[in-house]
């Protein structure tokens, strides 16, 4: 069995009199140490297919095992443990905290699996340096550009030591110089044994991808 | 999440809207301030009145009157002998004095004053708390004990106006004047005694400061003098007056009150006025706190409001906490205590603004009394503050600012906490 197994799920969403079939009867598998690249059009239900991964959203129907365990029938409370041990998201627009320094917005996640704080401060720094940004732990967001930004979203998703590392078109706000340093960055992380799921529009993010999936109208429809 | 995380996060999320806040707490430091200034007033009239009450007399004494109405009615309710027996059984009663009262000036050489002139049994001045500061408190035949204010009501005849030192009357003779009148001819006929001062009183601030006490065969010998002749006859027909004393505690103040007062006697004590007047003042304060509370209620939609908001202009924020694995108890504790610390920190600033407004009430209503009775020519009336803050007050202000808070907090953190963490990540 894989690591991640998904078995015929449907994610559909009523509005008013129409219902939208987001994903309609998706089988996947991927193994540790992947990295699957999800592909297709705007529509297509890739974003959709990553939440439900991440433990963001639950499936109108079907299975979803990672490690063993359906986390299709996990409630709230289970979700968030989920999302907290096992998965660490990059998001398109960083989602950083703009109040907050680097070095703070990497260990919030760590605020809520309540470690102290020489711990968290500590770990927090060693990721920041890692992604080359050791010299800018008391930066706020504004004043780092897009790429360091993104950067420092990879090394909060790392923070808690994840299973697998979910990114819905991380590259989508940066140049292609800048983009291709994070895709580099993802890559030497896959090659450290780092499972990771990468929703793109872009065929050159493919070229990193030990597998890319592709999507239409909320089916898979090929792989390569 | 950690409580000190926990307050860095909300302490840091409140500083951010820094403005917002300080403008919703305004509605917390009014609600608090009102609760605080209007308690005060009730708290600050009380306990004036309530020492000024107490200035009439000890509390464990029950004056008792002869001629009550009641359930018996008539004769048998005389004061005399029989009855004072009857007081002295009730459990609590400590000792039972006759009182009564006989008119007359005095006169120390040149020198006139007044006093009212109270006759009491020969040892019952302890019992009455009469403590002296000079001589003794027994009473013999011929002499009496003066209150320490006795001596300032002296003045010289010839010139009423004039302010004289107060005569140190110890170990003095004093005339007392006295006279009756022929009930057929209505002749006034007068007599002077003389009464040797044998000890003064310490002064209590009370009644007794200003009153004159002799042996009670004294007083019924010259009452009967008054009466041309004819004896009162007080321990056979009854004595005007009985000052029964009690234990030093004001349930038992009550009941011995309310066991004579069903024999049919009329008695009065200042303990059982004091406790109708604390009944009284409980409900003015409950009445006042209550306008506060209303205040405060609105105070509490202000939060409320501020959160909503916030929880609004945060979608982004709370979605990117649960994407990291926040519980909903994490997310819900972190917008109630926000809003609990709203409360608290509005509380603090009413109770601390109430706090100085009752202060500068007090010097300007004391100061406004005083010119007013200085004007009028009357005596200070003794009144040292119509504010009081009791110590209480402010913890329950504050606390309950800070409950406000948490509860208005409540509603705005359930619905961040029902976000849909995928839509609040996208919303813009
Ligand atoms: N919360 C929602 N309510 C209703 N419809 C939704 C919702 N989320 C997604 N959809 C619909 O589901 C379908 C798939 O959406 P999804 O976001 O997964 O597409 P996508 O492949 O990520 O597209 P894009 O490349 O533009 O991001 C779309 O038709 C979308 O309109
Ligand atoms: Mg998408």
């Amino acid at each position: 069995m894989a690591f991640i197994e998904v078995t015929d799920i449907s994610r559909r969403f009523v509005m008013g009199d129409t219902v939208v079939k987001a994903l309609d009867g998706v089988d996947l598998q991927v193994e540790r140490g992947e990295f699957l690249c999800l592909m297709g059009p705007s529509g297509s239900g890739k974003s959709t297919l990553l939440n439900l991964l991440g433990g963001l959203d639950t499936p109108t129907s079907g299975l979803i095992r990672v490690g063993g365990d359906n986390i299709a029938e996990l409630d709230e409370n289970g979700l968030a443990d989920y999302r907290r041990k096992r998965v660490g998201f990059i998001f398109q627009s960083f989602n950083l905290l703009p109040t907050m320094t680097a070095l703070q917005n990497v260990e919030y996640p760590m605020i809520f699996a309540g470690l102290p704080p020489a711990e968290r401060q500590q770990r927090a720094a060693q990721l920041l340096t890692a992604v080359g940004l050791g010299d800018r732990l008391d930066h706020k967001p504004t004043e780092l550009s897009g790429g360091q930004q993104q950067r420092v979203a990879v090394a909060r998703s790392l923070v808690n030591q994840p299973d697998i590392l979910l990114g819905d078109e991380p590259t989508g706000n940066l140049d292609t110089k800048t983009g291709e340093e994070i895709l580099t960055m993802l890559t030497s992380l896959n090659q450290g044994g780092q499972t990771i799921i990468l929703v793109t529009h872009d065929p050159r993010v493919t070229k990193h991808a030990s597998r890319t999936v592709h999507m239409l109208d909320g089916h898979i429809v090929g792989e390569e | 999440m950690r409580f000190t995380d926990l307050m860095q996060l909300v302490i840091s999320n409140l500083r951010r809207m820094v403005g917002r806040v300080v403008f919703t707490a305004l509605g917390v430091v009014i609600g608090t301030g009102a609760i605080v200034i209007l308690i005060s007033l009730g708290a600050g009239l009380q306990s004036s009145l309530t020492s000024s009450l107490e200035s009439f007399g000890a509390i464990n004494q029950i004056t008792v009157f002869s001629g009550g109405g009641g359930p018996q009615g008539g004769s048998d309710q005389a004061l005399d002998a029989r009855a004072i027996r009857e007081f002295q059984s009730i459990p609590g009663v400590e000792a039972v004095t006759p009182r009564v009262s006989i008119g007359g000036t005095y006169q120390l050489n040149r020198l006139q004053g007044g006093a009212t002139t109270y006759g009491i049994a020969p040892l019952a001045a302890d019992d009455l708390g009469l403590a002296v500061e000079r001589g003794t408190n027994r009473l013999s035949r011929g002499t009496i004990v003066v209150g320490p204010k006795v001596a300032e009501q002296f003045f010289d005849p010839r010139r009423p106006q004039t302010e004289i030192e107060p005569p140190d009357l110890f170990g003095q003779t004093l005339l007392l004047q006295l006279s009756r009148f022929d009930p057929e001819t209505g002749a006034q006929e007068d007599r002077t005694v003389r009464l040797r001062v044998g000890g003064v009183l310490e002064e209590t601030g009370g009644e007794t400061d200003f009153n004159v006490y002799m042996a009670l065969d004294d007083v019924e010998e010259l009452t009967a003098w008054q009466q041309n002749g004819v004896s009162p006859r007080w321990e056979q027909e009854g004595y005007p007056t009985l000052i029964v004393i009690t234990q030093l505690d004001p349930a038992i103040v009550q009941s011995v009150e309310g066991q004579i007062a069903d024999q049919g006697y009329f008695a009065f004590s200042i303990g059982s006025s004091l406790q109708g007047l604390n009944t009284f003042f409980l409900i003015v304060q409950a009445a006042l706190g209550g306008i506060g509370a209303i205040a405060l209620l609105v105070a509490a939609i202000g939060i409320g409001n501020t959160m909503v908001m916030s929880v609004m202009e945060r979608t982004r924020e709370i979605g990117l906490m649960k994407a990291v694995g926040a519980h909903n108890r994490d997310v819900l504790t972190v917008f109630v205590v926000e809003a609990g610390i709203i409360g608290v920190l509005g509380g603090i600033v009413g109770v601390i603004a109430g706090w100085l407004l009752s202060l500068i009430i007090n010097v300007v209503a004391l100061a406004y009394i005083s010119a007013q009775t200085a004007a009028q020519g009357g005596a200070d009336p003794g009144i040292d503050r119509i504010a009081y803050t009791p110590l209480w007050l402010v913890f329950f202000a504050i606390g309950f600012a800070f409950l406000i808070g948490l509860i208005a907090g409540i509603f705005p953190a359930l619905r961040a906490v029902q976000l849909d963490p995928v839509r609040a990540l996208k919303y813009e």
